[in-house]
């Protein structure tokens, strides 16, 4: 069967892989960008490019060179970069004689061109669109259940390890029902990690450039890294709510594209590109809902997103609200981001106490 | 250090609004001075702005030529990742401070129709308010040329500071005008460029051939960013021509950008039997550079 490698967004990759089976192609993905990966991405890339882009390259690369044919990328209509990364990454793999077409996901009619050239029967293809949202959504819920065990469980690891193992069933799982039934038992899946309840955990909204919130292997693993601390996180890309907002079915959902925009308003008063506007957004909101602070991640010089870390800082000192802003490259150090997430872990602490 | 201020400071001329009532125009509030930062869409559209608020009778203050020191200072206010001419435009605006009461910083979306701009230009009247907004009023508008021609703007923008509809719109004439003649009297063409007056060994050792010199307008025209390059080039006696800023976009090609988009089709024109080779300028961090560069190639 045809391989087709698609980005790896996190846990949502089972979802994403279980979305292209109707297409007769195996999907080729990881659930977090591996090292190899991303040193064949940085290898490959313009030396300033994003590290979005570059992780996502050597994925493509990594793909190519186990003999995948076929990859997905989103297509974005935006301002930033992403616009250009399926096509130089298809002159990229071109240079480097490998053999793969990039397919162009969204804004390009009705049918996008992977359905086209695959050309799936219908009733298959609703089915597997389907059972790709009803997986998704499942993921959201498995991700907000994690969050709020990990920051009180007793033996560090133990969210994970039950998280991980619900998502090797989910994966299991091929029919609508069989994924309900499975999302009906998450609750008592993670009432087996034992809890603490000493002290309050602490609430702190993650929010910034979606690749980098959902890949743990970018992002230092800064979910478990702040669960490890006490703190309990909000990761605020989650792609359930995200499809919501591109198929403008959730008018009424607290992310929708107008509620945000109008909530950014005072601070942002123009749309920037990326997820720029909802960083501002969902760090008011957050300030407003008695967060205790909020991590801005971002790969480093994000177009959209350092272009709104004056906005951020403002907020933080009109809200007095505490706002760290995290910048990702290759070379950043994970004992200096462990570092960082502690000290502000601490001045947390400090302000809950004082409270 | 050179500030140019108006020489109208204080007396409001109104093109074709009768008699000038200068009295009444001092203690009117549209009349107050307003910055431009020397700096980012300063040279985007050289001559615009100066000659629009001019024209309408606003006090202009210009901040002073880049130098070191408004270097440093970028360096110790700007946010760390931004661009360099960015940071630059945060160290021009903190030269303003006290010296006018509210600045102009335009929202540009986009230059050229089926052109964008760099999304770091359309959060820039926000993020500016949101750092020097304590300091002064930022006086905005929309510049989007898919959506509104630049003269439909610049009468937005006049009537947004509360001229009449006649009198925006002759003041958007002339500065369009200024704007023009700025661009054709650009002292970097070829023909006057101070490289070509240096020692002719290079163009010699090239066969007579010229290198053309590309870049944001941002950082082609700020002298202290890119004189040092064209002085380097002058000393090697290379004949530089620089790429036109009046070019009209095409509309082809996925590169976007608007500015990038200009580079790319400047270099699609040449001619590599005259052409020695291309020289770019560009900052570090630039966002759009970074991914346009492979299309150069």
């Amino acid at each position: 069967m045809t391989g087709l490698a698609i980005q790896p967004w996190g846990n949502y990759s089972l979802a994403l892989a279980a979305s292209v089976e109707c297409l007769r192609v195996t999907p080729w993905t990881q659930r977090a960008t591996t090292p190899e990966s991303l040193r064949l991405g940085v290898e490959a890339s313009p030396e300033f490019a994003c590290l979005s882009f570059k992780a996502c390259t050597g994925h493509f690369i990594k793909a190519s060179m186990e003999g995948v044919k076929y990859g997905v990328m989103v297509n974005s209509r935006g301002t930033c970069r992403l616009r250009y990364y399926r096509e130089m990454q298809q002159k990229i793999l071109k240079e480097r004689g490998l053999d793969m077409y990039i397919f162009g996901l969204g804004y390009d009619g009705f049918k996008p061109p992977l359905i086209r050239y695959f050309d799936p029967d219908l009733i298959p293809f609703l089915k597997c669109c389907a059972r790709a949202q009803q997986k998704t959504l499942t993921i959201d819920t498995l991700e907000r259940e994690a969050w709020r065990v990990r920051a009180i469980e007793c033996c560090p690891g133990d969210t994970t390890r039950v998280l991980n193992e619900a998502l090797t069933d989910l994966d299991r799982a091929r029919t609508v029902p069989q994924i309900r039934a499975f999302a009906r038992g998450i609750k008592q899946r993670f009432e087996q990690v034992p809890l603490q309840h000493d002290r309050p955990p602490l609430r702190v909204g993650l929010l910034g450039e979606a690749t980098l919130l959902r890949d743990r292997y970018l992002n230092h693993n800064l979910e478990e890294i702040l669960g490890g601390l006490g703190v309990e996180v909000r990761n605020f890309f989650l792609l359930g709510d995200e499809m919501r907002t591109i198929f403008r079915i959730g008018l009424f959902s607290p992310n929708s594209r107008w509620r945000l925009k109008r909530l950014a308003r005072p601070y942002l008063r123009h749309l920037v590109g990326g997820h720029a506007m909802d960083s501002v957004a969902h760090t008011l909101r957050c300030a407003r809902e008695g967060y205790d602070g909020v991590i801005h991640v971002g790969p480093a010089g994000c177009m959209p997103e350092v272009g709104v870390r004056p906005i951020l800082r403002r907020i933080s000192r009109d809200m007095n609200f505490p706002v760290l802003e995290c910048s990702f490259d290759e070379h950043t150090s994970h004992v200096g981001m462990v570092t960082r997430l502690e000290a502000f872990v601490d001045v947390l602490r400090q302000r809950q106490s004082r409270r | 250090m050179r500030n140019l201020i108006n020489p109208f400071a204080g007396i409001c001329r109104r093109p074709n609004a009768g008699p000038l009532k200068t009295g009444a125009c001092r203690r009117d509030a549209r009349c107050a001075a307003i910055g431009i930062p020397r700096a980012l869409f300063y040279f985007l559209y050289p001559g615009l702005w100066q000659t629009f608020f001019d024209s309408l009778g606003v006090p202009v203050v210009i901040s002073a030529p880049t130098n070191r020191l408004t270097l440093e200072r970028a360096g110790l206010i700007s946010e760390t990742e931004h661009c360099l001419p960015a940071k630059i435009l945060d160290a021009h605006l903190d030269d303003l401070t006290g010296r006018t009461p509210r600045v102009f910083v335009p929202r540009v979306l986009s230059m050229g129709r089926g052109y964008i701009a760099c999304p770091k230009l359309a959060a820039l009247p926000d993020a500016v308010r949101a750092q020097f907004g304590d300091r002064f009023e930022v006086v905005t508008i929309d510049l989007d040329e898919n959506k509104k021609p630049l003269e439909s703007t610049l009468v937005a923008l006049g009537k947004q500071l509360g001229f009449d509809t006649m009198v925006a719109a002759n003041a958007a004439r002339a500065a369009l005008q200024g704007f023009k003649n700025k661009i054709l009297s650009n002292p970097d063409k070829a023909e006057d460029d101070p490289a070509t007056t240096g020692n002719e060994a290079l163009t010699q050792s090239g066969r007579g051939k010229r290198f053309f010199l590309i870049g944001h307008p941002y950082n082609l025209d700020d002298a202290y960013l890119a004189d040092p390059v064209r002085r380097t080039l002058a000393d090697l006696g290379a004949t530089v021509d620089r790429i036109d800023d009046n070019r009209v976009l095409r509309g082809e090609g996925s590169l976007k950008w608007d500015m990038c988009a200009l580079m790319f089709e400047a270099l699609k024109d040449l001619d590599p039997v005259t052409c020695a080779g291309v020289i770019q300028v560009t900052s570090f961090n630039c966002g759009c550079d970074s991914m346009a560069g492979l299309y150069y190639r």
